[in-house]
């Protein structure tokens, strides 16, 4: 084994000047210690908060709730990306520990009469951002990619719906909607809580003459609190969201229909009801292509774009998303 | 209709579906006899399936155990008891798109917990299921997702049953079969009508496919790529390429499919012998993959054995965790390489109930297994049965025997101390690995089969020393 001397000094004084190296050394360990001891690592979360609708559904969040006739289906690819949905900030600096999200959510849906099951399977291709710390919590960027992993799912939503007043073209349909949150990812790739989650949801939608419309507010049940983390979910949440738009016929007969109009959505955590640190809100404005026929197989083709109108996690600075959608009524 | 199914995954693994009788029970005949659905020409089906598999081996007699690794450190099979189980549970989701094109995806959830971290076995894993990275925390993956389109060319029409990532329809006997995305080689390749749907046959992974057919495939068994399938009233060839693994056994993939793959091609012949239907098929594989040539990996050892022993991979290398200052690794010689097979696989069905099957393939055995197992040439063979000679038609039983054999370069390597992926005792005594394999399989209700299993491996990790070892396994299998 190699020894170590200090050379350049007369022995005599070496114990000295080792004690004081060694006294220095001390108190710069003691020091970095003590401040290390202040940083916690900030273990991340289910950063997004665009939850598509269900496969059918017709909006990107929110519900038609015209489900009707035998057994039919609906298969949805949604693929959509957002920039910056999670930035940190004290005020003073500021960075995205999430910048960069690419994800594919593929969904299916099964239907019969007024009632509908659905699972949705989302595939993050890209969660990247930049690490850093604010105040006393550090954050770990996030580094996925689908070389890296090819197979991923996150957290897994399955979902049931049933219309409860009105028929699948009415003006006013109201209907109830829950949804269980399988957990899967991991925290740190800000693409799960790692813990179940539920939502249970009153949905309403119509059609009055050229005019769609539809909505929801709901109870986002999610267990995850970590308040003292700035920019972190705290706890149970209050979904809200509505959209409205014309429908134009495209077709002489009337078979393809172009829906165009924006949708709002958002959470608050019920822990500080719409306060300024705990609220998402974002608007999008869409259009979509899609098969009127109330029978039989039809596509849907849907384009948005938009983003965050109060900044908090999930409300990227902008956000396009993309989707299509193969649906299935059978019979009236 | 329905289906007898089961892509399986196993220590990378997947098995294809296989049809399932009429009468059984799923949802989809279900909603059909019901009048809610057209299963002879389908929109959509959906599919599923439960598998729990548990083994358990009694203490065996080895002569060592990791020699040169401190204990616990190193690729041998663990002498004392070991329990081990795998839990599988998936949905097989199927939609057609525009005439002739299929879109399938097939989520799963795999918990598991292998003999030895699934380490100490060549070719003959006695569950099939086992993946790579699994752990007892169930998991979500993704295992499938693909897009096939069938152009029809002629002959006569053959009617396609549903079942799992197959929509009932109707196509002609000639036909192109073109097929992109995410899934497994062995799904469309090597495929043995009684040696191949391991979740309603055999357990042990020598029966899956050929031991020794490396096919490239991330640490579930699936991989990305795309093929071809041309079918020609009795003849079918198929051509495909596909993503391999960035690193030996590991789960992500490179998708730079000019510079590093896997390429297959497969012809097939169907025949009838005295009315009897059955095929052969032969198969053969090219892998371009950054990994280990064992020469080479003596070679560097030989050359400098204080730098280039297995102690010294340091981090940044993959090296399966060896300590041992005294061996070779295949850490250093880890640049593009290729490895190459063949093989042949039979069945013959021999009356209604009972069929044969052969498998046997030879690789070049120069380099370390990249995906699949240690085996570098192998062969099974065997038989299953239906059980309408007493009177339990949906019962199975089986007998088979899976052989394995290494490399002498292989073995030079094992007996200086090296590793590969799975396998090596500190040194060897070089033997072929066998086991056979005997299972029953009574259906206890509609779509539940509860399955016993034995089996007895010789020369586990083709050593001498070490075995015989006895495992002992029961399954639950569900469709719906």
């Amino acid at each position: 084994m190699r020894s170590f001397s200090v050379e350049g000094f007369p022995a005599a004084s070496r114990p000295s000047r080792v004690a004081l190296a060694f006294t220095a050394a001390l108190a710069v360990t003691i020091a970095r210690s003590s401040s290390a001891g202040a940083q916690q690592q900030a273990q991340g979360f289910a950063v997004e908060r665009f939850y598509p609708s269900a496969p059918g559904g017709g909006w990107f969040v929110m519900d038609t709730l015209d489900m009707h006739g035998q057994v039919g289906g609906a298969v949805a690819l949604t693929l959509g990306y957002a920039y910056k949905p999670l930035v940190i900030t004290d005020g003073v600096q500021h960075f995205g520990v999430v910048t960069d999200e690419a994800f594919a959510d593929l969904a299916v849906a099964l239907t019969y009469e007024r009632f509908r099951v659905y699972a949705n399977f989302s595939h993050p291709m890209v969660i990247s951002g930049t690490g850093g710390s604010i105040g006393a919590y550090t954050y770990k960027a996030p580094s996925v990619d689908a070389g890296r992993n090819p197979d991923l799912i996150t957290d897994v939503r399955i979902g049931y719906d049933a219309r409860l007043i009105g028929v699948h073209d009415s003006p006013f349909r109201l209907g109830m909607g829950a949804q269980l949150l399988i957990p899967n990812g991991d925290r740190s790739d800000y693409d799960t809580d790692g813990a179940f989650r539920a939502m249970v949801r009153v949905l309403f939608a119509g059609d009055v003459g050229m005019f769609t419309y539809a909505g929801q507010l709901g109870w986002h049940i999610r267990s995850l609190d970590d308040s003292p983390t700035p920019g972190s979910p705290q706890g149970s949440e209050l979904l809200f969201g509505a959209a409205a738009g014309p429908r134009f016929p495209v077709t002489c007969s009337g078979s393809t229909a172009l829906v165009v109009g924006p949708e709002v959505y958002g959470e608050t955590a019920f822990q500080s009801f719409f306060g300024a640190t705990t609220t998402g809100l974002e608007a999008l404005l869409s259009g979509r292509l899609e098969g009127t026929a109330s029978n039989g197989s039809q596509l849907r083709i849907k384009l948005g774009g938009g983003g965050g109108i109060s900044a908090h996690f999930g409300a990227p600075e902008w956000r396009f998303v993309a989707g299509i959608e193969v649906f299935d009524h059978q019979g009236p | 209709m329905a289906f007898l199914l089961a892509p399986a995954s196993v220590r990378a693994e997947v098995s294809e579906p296989a049809p399932r009788p009429d009468e059984q029970f799923d949802f989809m005949n279900l909603i059909t006899h019901h009048g809610l659905h057209d299963i002879k020409d389908e929109t959509w089906n959906a599919y599923g399936q439960f598998t729990y598999i548990t083994s358990f081996h009694p203490q065996f007699s080895a002569a060592y155990t990791n020699l040169g690794n401190p204990p616990g450190v190193g690729n041998s099979l663990v002498p004392n008891s070991e329990q081990s189980w795998t839990g599988t549970f998936t949905l097989f989701l199927g939609a057609r798109l525009w005439p002739g094109a299929q879109a399938f995806y097939v989520p799963e959830i795999i918990a598991e917990h292998a003999f030895s971290n699934l380490h100490g076995l060549g070719g003959a894993i006695q569950n099939f299921e086992l993946q790579k990275q699994g752990s007892s925390e169930p998991l979500f993956y993704r295992s499938r997702a693909y897009i096939q389109q069938t152009i029809d060319f002629g002959g006569a029409r053959v009617v396609q049953d549903s079942n799992p990532m197959q929509l009932g329809t109707a196509v002609d006997a000639r036909r192109v079969v073109l097929r992109a995305g995410n899934f497994s080689v062995i799904d469309f390749f090597d495929k043995n009508t009684f040696s191949g749907d391991l979740r309603q046959q055999f357990f042990n992974m020598a029966f899956l496919t050929y031991a020794a057919y490396d096919f490239v495939a991330d640490a579930r068994g699936y991989s990305v790529g795309g093929m071809a399938e041309v079918y020609y009233d009795d003849w079918a060839f198929r051509i495909g390429r596909f993503a391999p693994p960035q690193v030996p056994n590991g789960l992500a993939l490179t998708l730079e499919l000019g510079k590093f793959y896997g390429d297959q091609i497969e012809i097939e012949h169907d025949h009838r012998i005295f009315g009897r239907a059955g095929a052969v098929r032969v198969l053969a594989f090219h892998n371009r993959e950054k990994m280990g040539r064992f020469r080479d990996a003596i070679a560097a050892f030989q050359a400098d054995p204080t730098m280039n022993n297995a102690a010294n991979c340091g981090s940044s290398r993959v090296n399966y965790g060896s300590q041992n200052a005294n061996a070779p690794d295949l850490c250093f010689v880890r640049w593009p390489n290729d490895k190459v097979g063949i093989g042949v696989n039979i069945e013959q069905r021999i009356t209604d109930d009972i069929g044969v099957f052969f498998r046997g393939m030879y690789a070049d055995g120069q380099t370390e297994v990249y995906a699949f197992t240690s085996t570098d040439r192998s062969i099974s063979l065997g038989a299953s049965a239906h059980g309408s000679a007493w009177r339990r038609p949906s019962d199975v039983a089986g007998i088979g025997a899976g052989l394995g054999w290494i490399s002498q370069a292989h073995a030079d390597y094992l007996r200086m101390g090296g590793i590969d992926g799975f396998i090596g005792d500190g040194t060897i005594r070089q033997a072929m690995e066998s086991v056979v394999d005997a299972f029953y399989s009574v259906n206890v209700a509609n779509a539940v089969w509860l399955s016993v299993d034995y089996q007895h491996i010789t020369n586990p990790a083709f050593n001498a020393d070490r075995g015989p070892v006895d495992v002992f396994g029961a399954r639950v299998h569900a469709e719906f």
